[in-house]
C-alpha cells in the first residue's frame, strides 16, 4: 500500500514543482514587511549577487537566446509576409485574419483539442497509478521504478515506428486482440479518427516522467495522517480519495497544466506516422504540424509565426483557466514538514 | 584545492574551446576548385559518385575536388533543410532537387538563377542553350522567365500490370497490350472487379486496382479529364472547374465500390507503410494493376525478376481518346550564396548535361531529359513506353505556390474517398486555400510553352 510506505518529511531533492505549487499562495500569518534600512548593497552581499549571477549565465543566457528572442521575433514576424530569405514585408493584422478564415486551422485545431481531451487526462491517470506502483514498500522497489520509467526513455520517433509493427493489420498484436472477437482486421492509422488514437497511445508511454513528479508528491503526505485515518477506521480507498488525492492536488495541477502545454504541441508522432502529412483525411493534421507545414512547406514564415502567438495565447489562456477553476479544487494546507 | 575564480575561468574556457571546435566540425574548404554537392539519396549514391569519377578524369576536372552528402529528408515538400542552410551560410554549392518545387524556392530567393552564367560562360544564347534539355523540364525550372535549374531524369505515369495475375483472373492481356490498345475507364473498372478477392471476414486477399493508389494523384487524372489549376490568360486559379470536380467524382464512383477502408486495410496488410521495398502488394501477387513510373523498373528488376510485370498508358474515358500522362524528375541547382564559379558552372553542366545523364539513368529507371541522351537511348530498355510518352506528356503546373495546390488536390483526394466531403467541398475548399496563397503572385505567369507538345527525338 502506497500510504504505509508514505514517509513523512522525506522531500526528495529537486522536486521544485512540488515545492512550489505546494507552498501557500498567500500566507496572511506573515509579519508586515518593514522596509529596508537602506537601499545600498553591502560589499559582500554584491560580490555574493555577482558569483549567483555568473553561476547562472548560462541559463539567463540560454534562455534569452534560445526562448526570448525567438519569442519576440516570432511575434514581429507574425505581423509580416516572410518566406525565410529577403526582407519581411509589413502586412498588419492579415496573417492572424487569415488564420481565423482557414479551414485547415480549425481542422488542426479541432484535432489538437480531440487529441488534448484524451490525452492529458488518460496521461495523468496512467501516471498516478504508475506513481503508486513505484510508491510500493517493497524490496525490489528500485527496480520496479526503473522498469515503469524505462518506456519514457525510448524516443517519441522509435516509439512511433514501434507502433507501426503493433497497428499492422496483418501480424501487429492490436489486430490479433481483435481476431480474438471475431472482429475482421483493421487498419487504425488509416482512420481519421483511429490514427489520432493511436498517437495518444502511443504518448501514454512517456507517462514515466510525470510519474516521478506524483511520485515525488506522494512522498510528501505526512505519513501521521494515514496513521490517524487507520485509526478512525478509513480503508485504503477512503484514504486514498479523502487524503492522498486532496494532498497531491498541486502536483496534478502542475501535471495537468505542463500536460496540456504538451499536448497543444503534439507532433513527433503524427510526423512519423504520416509522414509529415497528417493524413488520412487531415486526421492527424495537428496544430503544430500544419505550422511546421506553412513555415518549410509553403515558405510562409509570417503566417506559421502568427499561428505560433496564436498557440502561445490559446496556451497562456487554458493555463490561467486551469488555474482560477482549480483554486477550489488544490489543497495547499499541508506540507510534509 | 582549486578557488571558485579558477574553476569559473577554466568552465568558460573549456566551453569556448568546445564551441570552438565544434564550429569547427568537417566543412569543406570554401576554394574555386571546390564543389559541395548535396546529392541524390542513399540509394543511389552510386550514381552521383559515378558521374564524379567521370568527371574528374575529364580535362576540366583535373584539380576539383567534389564532396558529396546526402541531406536526407521526409518529404520532397519540407525545405526546412536547404532554408536553414542558406540562412546559416552553410549552403552547398549544388542542390540535386525536386524540379516541382525549384518554383517556389526560385519564388522566395533561395535558388540563384541560371541565366547570367549560361550568358558568362557559353557561346550560344540562354534560348539556344535550354534547347538541349525537353521542353516541360525546362518549363518546370523558369520562374519569371529565368532558368533556375538544370533538369536532370524525367518519368511517366503509366499503368503497371503483372501478366500472371490478368491471366489467372481470365483477362484478355491483350487489351493490356500498349501496341494494341488504350484502356478505358470501364474496362479497367471490370478488369478489378475480376481480380479481385474477398476473404470470409469480407478483407481483400486480391485485389484489382483503385485510382486513389500509388500514382493515383489528383494531377494524373487531371490531365486525362482536362483540369487545370491555373489559367494563364485570366492569370487565375482555377481549382472549382467542372473539370476537377470530375477527377474527384471518380475517386468517389470507385470508392463507392471499393471501399477505401477495406482497401486501405489490404494495403497495410500486405504492403504496410515504411515496409521494405522488396514487400509490395504487387510483388506477392496480390495485386493486379497498379499506376506507377519507370523508376519502378529498378526495384522490379532487383526485387522482382521474375514477375511479368509490363506496362501500358493510364486510362482514358472513351474508346479512342487521346493517350496522356505527366512527368516529374529533378533538377541540379544552385543555392544563394553557393561559391559560383566556372568550375561549378561546367560541373553542373557534365552532370546534367548527356554526360551524366548516360551514366546515371541506364540503372535509375527513369528517362533522360537531355535530348541527345534520349536519341541515343541512354535509358534502361524496359523504359521505352515512357519514352514514348513523353511528347504528349506536361509536367505540373510550374507555380510558386505549387506545393499548396499538391497539399489540397491531394486531401481531396483523400477526403472524397473516405467519403468525408463531396467533390463539390473539395473543390471549394481547394480553390478557397489556393487562392489568397496565388494573390501575392498578381498577374502571374507560367511559361508560353507550358501544356505545348514536346519535341522528343526517336531513339
Amino acid at each position: 500500500m502506497q500510504n504505509e510506505s508514505a514517509e513523512a518529511g522525506d522531500i526528495p531533492p529537486g522536486n521544485v514543482a512540488t515545492s512550489i505549487l505546494t507552498a501557500p499562495p498567500n500566507d496572511s500569518s506573515d509579519p508586515p514587511r518593514t522596509r529596508p534600512r537602506s537601499r545600498r548593497m553591502t560589499k559582500a552581499k554584491r560580490r555574493n549577487l555577482r558569483l549567483g549571477l555568473m553561476f547562472i549565465s548560462p541559463w539567463i543566457v540560454g534562455l534569452v537566446v534560445f526562448i526570448g528572442y525567438p519569442v519576440v521575433y516570432s511575434i514581429s514576424l507574425s505581423f509580416t509576409r516572410y518566406s525565410g530569405m529577403g526582407a519581411p514585408t509589413w502586412v498588419g493584422a492579415q496573417n492572424y485574419i487569415t488564420a481565423l478564415t482557414d479551414p485547415l486551422v480549425s481542422k488542426a485545431a479541432s484535432n489538437t483539442l480531440f487529441y488534448a481531451m484524451i490525452a492529458v487526462p488518460l496521461a495523468l491517470v496512467i501516471a498516478l497509478v504508475l506513481a503508486i506502483a513505484m510508491n510500493q514498500n517493497v524490496r525490489e522497489v528500485a527496480l520496479y521504478r526503473t522498469i515503469f520509467y524505462a518506456p519514457s526513455l525510448i524516443p517519441a520517433f522509435a516509439m512511433s515506428f514501434i507502433f507501426i509493427v503493433f497497428l499492422n493489420p496483418q501480424f501487429g498484436v492490436f489486430n490479433q486482440i481483435m481476431n480474438v472477437f471475431n472482429e475482421g482486421n483493421v487498419n487504425l492509422l488509416g482512420d481519421p479518427t483511429g490514427v489520432k488514437i493511436a498517437i495518444v497511445l502511443i504518448t501514454q508511454f512517456g507517462a514515466g516522467n510525470a510519474a516521478l513528479i506524483f511520485l515525488a508528491g506522494l512522498r510528501n503526505v505526512p505519513k501521521t495522517l494515514y496513521e490517524a485515518a487507520r485509526v478512525d477506521g478509513a480503508g485504503p480507498l477512503r484514504q486514498f480519495f479523502s487524503i492522498t488525492l486532496p494532498l497531491l492536488s498541486p502536483v496534478i495541477l502542475f501535471n495537468l497544466i505542463t500536460g496540456v502545454s504538451g499536448a497543444l504541441q503534439v507532433f513527433t508522432e503524427a510526423y512519423v506516422i504520416t509522414n509529415g502529412t497528417g493524413d488520412p483525411d487531415a486526421g492527424a493534421l495537428f496544430y503544430m504540424m500544419y505550422l511546421y507545414r506553412n513555415a518549410f512547406g509553403f515558405a510562409e514564415l509570417g503566417y506559421a509565426s502568427a499561428l505560433a502567438v496564436l498557440l502561445f495565447l490559446v496556451g497562456l489562456g487554458l493555463a490561467l483557466a486551469i488555474f482560477r477553476f482549480s483554486r477550489r479544487l488544490v489543497n495547499y494546507d499541508v506540507e510534509a514538514s | 584545492m582549486i578557488d571558485r575564480r579558477r574553476f569559473l575561468t577554466g568552465a568558460v574556457g573549456s566551453a569556448a574551446a568546445g564551441l570552438g571546435l565544434s564550429s569547427c566540425a568537417r566543412i569543406p574548404e570554401d576554394a574555386d576548385n571546390v564543389i559541395r554537392y548535396w546529392g541524390m539519396d542513399d540509394a543511389n549514391t552510386d550514381k552521383d559518385e559515378a558521374v564524379r569519377e567521370a568527371y574528374l578524369q575529364t580535362d576540366a576536372g583535373q584539380g576539383v575536388e567534389i564532396h558529396i552528402d546526402q541531406v536526407p529528408v521526409s518529404s520532397e515538400a519540407d525545405m526546412s533543410h536547404i532554408i536553414t542552410a542558406v540562412r546559416g551560410g552553410t549552403a552547398p554549392d549544388l542542390w540535386w532537387t525536386g524540379r516541382f518545387t525549384s518554383v517556389q524556392a526560385a519564388s522566395i530567393g533561395l535558388l540563384e538563377p541560371l541565366d547570367p552564367l549560361i550568358e558568362r560562360y557559353e557561346d550560344v544564347s540562354v534560348e539556344e542553350f535550354k534547347k538541349q534539355w525537353i521542353q516541360f523540364a525546362v518549363d518546370e525550372v523558369t520562374y519569371d522567365g529565368q532558368l533556375y535549374g538544370l533538369p536532370t531524369d524525367t518519368d511517366a505515369r503509366g499503368l503497371m500490370y503483372n501478366e500472371d495475375v490478368l491471366r489467372e483472373s481470365g483477362i484478355d492481356l491483350d487489351m493490356f497490350d500498349p501496341e494494341q490498345h488504350v484502356l478505358t475507364w470501364d474496362e479497367l473498372r471490370e478488369a478489378a472487379r475480376q481480380i479481385t478477392e474477398v476473404d470470409g471476414n469480407g478483407d481483400y486477399t486480391r485485389f484489382g486496382f483503385a485510382p486513389w493508389l500509388h500514382e493515383g494523384w489528383a494531377y494524373t487524372w487531371g490531365f486525362g479529364l482536362g483540369a487545370q489549376a491555373y489559367d494563364n490568360d485570366t492569370a487565375t486559379v482555377t481549382l472549382d472547374s467542372p473539370e476537377w470536380k470530375a477527377v474527384y467524382e471518380l475517386y468517389a464512383d470507385w470508392a463507392e465500390e471499393f471501399e477505401y477502408s477495406k482497401v486501405d486495410v489490404f494495403f497495410a496488410t500486405y504492403q504496410p507503410p515504411n515496409a521494405p521495398p522488396s514487400q509490395t502488394a504487387m510483388f506477392s501477387g496480390r495485386l493486379g494493376i497498379q499506376s506507377t513510373g519507370p523508376w519502378q523498373l529498378q526495384a522490379n528488376e532487383k526485387y522482382a525478376p521474375d514477375l511479368p510485370l509490363k506496362y501500358t498508358w493510364l486510362p482514358v474515358v472513351n474508346d479512342g481518346d487521346p493517350t496522356y500522362t505527366w512527368s516529374g524528375g529533378f533538377a541540379l541547382a544552385i543555392p544563394s550564396g553557393a561559391n559560383i564559379t566556372k568550375t561549378l558552372w561546367d560541373y553542373m553542366k557534365f552532370h546534367a548535361g548527356f554526360e551524366g545523364q548516360s551514366i546515371i539513368l541506364p540503372p535509375l529507371g527513369n528517362v533522360p531529359t537531355n535530348l541527345r541522351a534520349i536519341e541515343e537511348r541512354k535509358y534502361n530498355p524496359k523504359a521505352e513506353i515512357f519514352r514514348q510518352m513523353l511528347p504528349d506528356s506536361i509536367a505540373r503546373p510550374p507555380l510558386p505556390v505549387g506545393q499548396a495546390i499538391w497539399d489540397t488536390l491531394d486531401r481531396g483526394k483523400e477526403s472524397v474517398s473516405i467519403g468525408s466531403r463531396t467533390p463539390q467541398e473539395a473543390i471549394e475548399t481547394n480553390q478557397a486555400f489556393v487562392e489568397p496563397k496565388m494573390d501575392l503572385f498578381e498577374g502571374y505567369k507560367m511559361p508560353d510553352t507550358y501544356g505545348q507538345p514536346n519535341e522528343v527525338p526517336e531513339s
